[in-house]
């Protein structure tokens, strides 16, 4: 009886998938995100975007598209295998993600040895296309950000001194840091303090640094932590201090933790649903709500729809979907999307020329300034 | 004349043994034959041979875990530890000083460190080594211990293991981790290194000290009466199971071509228990079969995620689907086969036959039937 439970559990499993039907040989885009895991949030709102403009252009080059998701499990040792199974079990013709850029580098040996060019979403850490011809990114990196923080504390805030309160355990929250110290100057910095992901009691930072008086502190974080500091801040007394962050901070979990303490904040972003809408942004906004209902609730979404805008049309240019001429394309390509003027650089990195900032009111994300850089 | 003075294997050597001898040794050379052109590109395509590589590394892994809590009924849960040891020193090592001065780029690397560079079986090595060393350290505290107590303290060591490379700037890069590490391992590095593992857990079961070590696990005051010194072993156990748990870390590595301390968080201890579990406590076949299957279905179970029809109804695309069936796996397994899917025993070709057909059994049985009357 158990044997036969035992075989009939493993049958079960095998009953082969029915491949289905296609006319004409679709163009196959593989989407290489974290759709389970600790990181499922951001997969699941990069897939929307990338469904979004998957709706509006459904082929190219005569051809259907197809759609191939590929779920990392937020895991860099899975992300490896899945990123293997894109290129050589499906054989798809370009892949767009990932969001965690540890995930991107752990897969990009793959696609660099299978010459399949690759588009990151949201992943801002310098490694992901450092030496890897065929990884290319739609959002800014980690340096554009720091800057730009650096010099909207300095002209839009009036600042003149600032404090440092970093996650060292965090790649994204150490490159932040860097730039944003080189950008504002080392000497403005009057006091620096750190923790580590996970971390729940920041009081002992959040004195340091308060004796020292900045006018404005500089978190560069994941989303949790900076929730309960901003909280803690307040809960100390610390009432007017203003916090400044990076893209992470647009996750409604951080106003879910920190309550009515986030609203001393300001973050830049990649995209905005009320700064000034063009063309382009109009259309994605419409559709999504028309398939998902509501505004996004993220700028990596519209990041999402960059990437696959991106992707169609490099292979359009390219007019084929071979890899190296696709990648080729890709070098050479400059197109209005939805976060702006996309084009790349030497290293396959996004020029980006915009970068939004935002704050939190009445317990809801609110626009507040576009910063143009040139 | 001579018949009688047959010595060592010959002596043993019944029609039995003599076909369970022959099986094995068209198994072991139709899997060389197998690595052999796998290697070169006929059969697997490189994402096949990279499962395998994984399968192979798992099942190290299994092993170096199944020799601590199975076959010593220690219940530790340090191995993503003495793994994350293995893959930082085996990639150090192995990584070329450019590569190196390219990688640490917000602080350098210490300068002695950065111009090491030995070939891979040496890092390797070294590696095991190292984790052996952890290990061994570790073991003194925490061997103390028993049951859950020992599961939490060695969690909490490995934990401190990660923590510790995270904030080693100059030495692992901390947060940012290494990449770049070279794909060298191949089928024969990682079934070798299984094999080489395989034999080495088989042959030390039946030596005098494995005889201790599952008389330890069996019970612990009666081992201790019989005159076996209990920390001895269990050190011992615990120490061997780290160098394993090294050579796995670093084959990850180079498969895996990057490594991060958030790599090896304690949810990649439970991954090999689940391994462990599932092939049953204390059965070298088992682990390496669990492995090999529980590796292998993470990929092939994927279809899952995609949404399938089950002739009537459409089930819809839901992400994470294939993982429930792990889950599920685990539940009747603990439910109905307490002893793992192995049942606690090795494997032998004698239950292979049984199970797929009975005539052949009971010929053969006849025949040493008869010959013994």
């Amino acid at each position: 009886m158990k044997k036969l439970l035992a075989l009939s559990l493993v049958l079960l499993l095998a009953i082969p998938f029915v491949a289905m039907a296609e006319s004409a040989e679709p163009i196959k885009i593989g989407i290489f995100e974290p759709l389970t895991g600790s990181k499922a949030a951001g997969g699941e709102m990069e897939y929307r975007g990338i469904q979004v403009a998957h709706a509006l252009v459904p082929e190219v080059l005569g051809r259907p598209i197809e759609l191939v998701p590929v779920d990392n499990k937020s895991d860099d040792v899975e992300a490896a295998t899945a990123a293997s199974r894109l290129v050589e079990a499906e054989k798809v013709d370009i892949v767009i993600g990932s969001w965690g850029s540890s995930l991107c580098i752990a897969a990009g040996p793959s696609f660099e040895k299978a010459q399949t060019p690759a588009i990151g979403t949201s992943c801002t850490n310098p490694q992901v296309t450092l030496g890897n011809e065929y990884y290319f990114r739609v959002c800014y990196l980690d340096d554009f950000q720091g800057t730009l923080l650096a010099n909207y504390a300095k002209t839009n805030l009036g600042a003149k001194t600032a404090a440092i309160i970093c996650d060292i355990s965090n790649v994204y929250a150490i490159g932040l840091r860097n730039y944003f110290l080189e950008a504002f100057g080392e000497e403005n910095i009057v006091a620096e303090a750190y923790f580590n992901t996970g971390d729940q009691e920041f009081s002992a930072q959040i004195t340091a640094v308060m004796d020292k008086n900045p006018d404005v502190i500089f978190m560069p974080s994941d989303f949790t932590e900076p929730g309960l500091i901003m909280k803690q801040a307040r809960d100390l007394g610390y009432a007017d201090i203003l916090f400044l962050g990076g893209d992470t901070w647009e996750t409604e979990a951080i106003i879910d933790i920190g309550g009515a303490a986030v609203e001393a904040c300001r973050f830049t972003t990649f995209f905005d649903a009320d700064a000034e809408p063009s063309e382009e942004s109009a259309v994605f906004l419409a559709k999504y709500e028309e398939m998902f209902g509501g505004k996004p609730k993220s700028s990596v979404t519209a990041l999402g729809y960059d990437a696959y805008m991106a992707a169609v049309k490099a292979i359009e240019a390219a007019g084929t979907t071979d890899g190296p001429a696709v990648q080729a394309a890709l070098c050479a390509l400059t197109f209005d999307g939805v976060t702006g003027r996309i084009a790349f650089d030497g290293n396959g990195d996004a020029i980006k020329n915009k970068a939004i900032i935002k704050t939190v009111e009445e317990g809801a994300f609110k626009y507040i300034d576009t910063v143009v850089i040139e | 004349m001579a018949e009688k003075k047959f010595t060592g294997v010959a002596a043993r050597m019944t029609p039995r043994r003599g076909r369970d001898l022959t099986l094995s040794c068209a198994a072991i050379a139709a899997i060389l034959l197998f690595t052999h052109f796998a290697m070169q590109g006929f059969i697997l395509d490189a994402y096949l041979v990279r499962i395998l590589n994984m399968c192979a590394t798992y099942a190290i892994l299994g092993l170096s875990m199944n020799l601590v809590n199975g076959f010593t009924g220690l219940f530790s849960l340090g191995q993503a530890g003495f793994m994350a040891v293995g893959a930082y020193v085996t990639t150090i090592l192995f990584l070329s000083p450019e590569a190196k001065g390219a990688l640490f780029y917000l602080k350098p690397m210490e300068p002695f460190l950065q111009a090491i560079q030995l070939p891979f079986w040496l890092s390797l090595l070294v590696a095991g080594l190292v984790s052996a060393l952890a290990a061994f350290l570790i073991g003194f505290p925490c061997l103390r211990l028993r049951g859950d107590y020992l599961a939490i303290a060695t969690l909490g060591f490995s934990e401190i293991i990660r923590v510790l490379f995270t904030n080693m700037q100059t030495v692992t890069n901390g947060a940012v981790g290494l990449k770049g590490i070279p794909p060298v391992v191949n089928l024969w590095w990682s079934f070798g290194i299984m094999a080489l593992v395989i034999v080495f857990i088989r042959r030390l079961m039946r030596t005098s000290y494995g005889r201790a070590f599952k008389a330890i696990r069996d019970d612990e005051v009666a081992a201790e009466s019989m005159g076996i010194s209990l920390f001895k072993h269990k050190m011992m156990s615990f120490v061997l199971s780290g160098f394993i748990a090294g050579l796995g870390g670093g084959l990850i590595a180079s498969i895996v071509g990057s490594i991060n301390p958030l790599q090896f968080r304690f949810i990649l201890s439970y991954d090999i228990l689940m391994i462990v579990v599932l092939g049953g406590m204390g059965s070298v076949s088992g682990t390496v079969v669990a492995a090999f299957l529980i590796t292998a279905a993470k990929e092939w179970l994927r279809w899952l995620d995609n949404g399938f029809s089950l002739g009537l109804f459409r089930v819809p695309a839901i992400a994470g689907m294939r993982m429930v069936v792990f889950s599920v796996l685990l539940m009747l397994v603990i439910l109905f086969y307490r002893q793992g899917l192995s049942g606690g025993k090795e494997f032998s070709w004698q239950a292979l036959i049984d199970f797929l057909g009975k005539p052949a059994r009971r010929d053969l049985k006849r025949e040493e039937g008869g010959k013994k009357t």
